[in-house]
């Protein structure tokens, strides 16, 4: 039976190894702060003041108009051509990213209720840049089809343009990037701090005297967890704070619901660090495999980076395995869309299955002798 | 005298990282004495303690615990285990220790309170009650060692070299302690390389290379191999073929 004297007694000991060592508290506590703010300003993936050359074949006041839409924005530096000779040097020079041009009979094909045709050549050789350009210019373009419809009297919702943006609408890179980023350095903390404290007592050998006591190694799994589990949690709830009130995300669903999965999601990452350090039994190597583990699949196979559905179907099963993927699907549907439990089963379940499975995992692997 | 442990160790052989550390020993740890594991280093009495502390598990053979007429399969609950380094917490206190044992051992609060002050009294650790670990000496770190274990009111006390890298007189006050509770019922084996130390067990267990010399009185042995001084016997007898 597992008895609660003994963990309770863990966990405490751990608590004051913890708030006693400055470089834990700073790892703990200041570490993921510096880091979420920091990226979160760094990593900016809006594109502004993108250089494109329009060629107004229509030259009406429809097209005028529309240009001026396009200038009134803040993305885009125009440059009005009217030939298209030298356009593609031009492009391979990046003194442009992109050519805009607006056919002949765009005014009269949006009188009739047809779309109003524009030709757009981007520049695909960086195809990350060339999404978000042709997710602008659709956002632009769906706005000035709302005034076009206004203007002819057209009963909205006669769609001009088909493209729309849910969620996200400002596509503000932020409110994607910091849910993203918190999920990142929640995980990798977690398991960076747990990952040193089993190797520790290995290295300095009060794991013998440890030992020799009738204590369970599941008391010793669960007594050193709680502690960085609270600490985790205190630093979740900063980041959380500073992505409503630096970032300006807004947080669109429960906020229960988001500390159930954080909950989860720590327990899972710390218990991780564990077995991490069962396993090696010395601090070096842990942190080495803590950052392999905490960090790789965290930028590589979560979605943060790389979309998983542009992966290969070998590669998106294999995201999987790593609950950095589901959690990240968790934080970000939560903070920009109006959400309930039911949507995100499948990601709750499988931070849970990977929470349980670790546990279970660190307290098989952990040696109860001294056997090499 | 309350009941302690006996220890029977019957043919055991370890081989730790492609060594034989033990081979094939068969000897018996009788209850209420104090018995010393000698030998050189590399013996294997590290490896022997360790087994018996049920930290190491023999390759062949059995290790059988007995309480009074009753056989023990947890011996845990009944062992105090000093390791030859027994590191403590440095940033923890020495009141911080004893109460995080008394947990771990699942002692009442009452038995804590009046173990604690005897212990206290004993090691005359009572001023540095509230000192870290790290800012003590060497001496009064074993000693704190010792305390952690003796908290248990152990049955059988397992001592791995407690005295290595302390000065003389600590070593008199750590083996007086020994003495005053080995004195209430309690079995203890200690291994040691100090030979004056063997000569003050009342049994002692000779190792040489993993294996067991020769085990007995210290006099009887010098007697029956006509040793001047016990560390003699290994010059006397070496290596026995297997």
């Amino acid at each position: 039976m597992i008895s609660k004297t003994s963990i309770k007694a863990i966990a405490l000991k751990e608590y004051k190894h913890i708030t006693r060592d400055p470089f834990t508290m700073i790892i703990a506590l200041v570490m993921p702060l510096i880091l979420v703010l920091f990226f979160g300003f760094v990593v900016d993936l809006d594109y502004k003041h993108i250089k494109i050359d329009i060629q107004d074949n229509n030259n009406s006041q429809m097209s005028r108009r529309f240009i001026d839409i396009l200038k009134s924005c803040q993305y885009f530096t125009i440059n009005k051509v009217n030939s298209m000779l030298g356009i593609k040097s031009k492009i391979n020079r990046n003194n442009t990213s992109a050519i805009l041009i607006i056919e002949e009979n765009f005014d009269r094909n949006i009188v009739k209720g047809n779309s109003g045709k524009i030709q757009l050549l981007l520049d695909g050789s960086d195809n990350a840049k060339a999404g978000i350009l042709n997710g602008y210019l659709n956002g632009i373009t769906s706005s000035a089809n709302k005034i076009y419809s206004k203007q002819l009297n057209m009963q909205y919702p006669k769609e001009l343009i088909r493209t729309r943006f849910l969620f996200n609408t400002e596509l503000n890179s932020k409110w994607f990037t910091v849910p993203g980023l918190s999920t990142i350095v929640i995980g990798l903390i977690a398991i960076i701090l747990t990952s040193l404290t089993i190797a520790k007592e290995w290295e300095n050998g009060s794991m013998e005297l440890l030992l020799s006591t009738p204590v369970k190694s599941i008391e010793i799994v669960i007594g050193k967890i709680i502690p960085y589990f609270i600490l985790n949690m205190f630093s979740i709830l900063m980041i959380f704070i500073i992505s409503l009130l630096v970032f300006k995300i807004p947080f669109e669903s429960s906020f229960f619901i988001y500390s159930i999965a954080c909950v989860i999601y720590v327990t899972g990452a710390l218990a991780l660090g564990i077995f991490i350090s069962v396993v090696t039994r010395q601090q070096q190597a842990a942190v080495q495999f803590a950052f392999a583990v905490g960090l790789l699949p965290s930028f590589l196979f979560s979605g943060f980076i790389f979309s998983i559905e542009n992966m290969p179907s070998l590669f998106r099963y294999f995201t999987a395995l790593f609950p950095q993927r589901w959690f990240m699907e968790i934080s970000r549907t939560l903070f920009l869309s109006k959400t309930n439990l039911k949507v995100l089963l499948v990601p709750f379940l499988a931070i849970i299955i990977f929470a349980i499975f670790v546990i279970i995992l660190a307290n098989i692997k952990f040696k109860t002798d001294m056997e090499p | 005298m309350d009941n302690c442990i006996s220890v029977n160790i019957n043919k055991v052989t370890k081989v730790l990282l492609n060594t034989k550390a033990l081979n094939n020993i068969t000897t018996t740890f009788e209850e209420h004495i104090i018995h010393g594991i000698i030998g050189p280093n590399g013996a294997g009495k590290t490896t022997l303690i360790r087994i018996i502390a049920s930290l190491l598990k023999a390759d062949k053979g059995s290790v059988n615990y007995t309480l009074g007429n009753k056989k023990v399969s947890y011996i845990k609950s009944y062992l105090g285990y000093f390791p030859q380094e027994p590191s403590l917490y440095p940033d923890l206190s020495c009141q911080e220790h004893l109460e995080f044992f008394k947990a771990l051992y699942r002692i009442n609060d009452n038995d804590f309170n009046e173990r604690c002050e005897q212990l206290y009294k004993v090691t005359n650790l009572t001023p540095f009650a509230t000192r870290k670990t790290s800012s003590l000496s060497g001496g009064m770190y074993k000693k704190l060692g010792l305390m952690c274990v003796l908290l248990n009111r152990p049955k059988l006390l397992l001592l791995d070299e407690p005295t290595i890298g302390v000065d003389p007189l600590s070593r008199r006050e750590l083996w007086d302690l020994v003495y005053n509770f080995a004195k209430n019922g309690m079995t203890v084996i200690m291994s040691t390389s100090y030979m004056d130390e063997a000569e003050q067990s009342n049994k002692i267990h000779v190792l040489n290379e993993g294996n067991l010399l020769v085990s007995g009185n210290p006099l009887e042995i010098m007697e029956r191999y006509h040793l001047n001084k016990i560390e003699d016997i290994f010059l006397t007898m070496g290596t026995p073929k297997t």
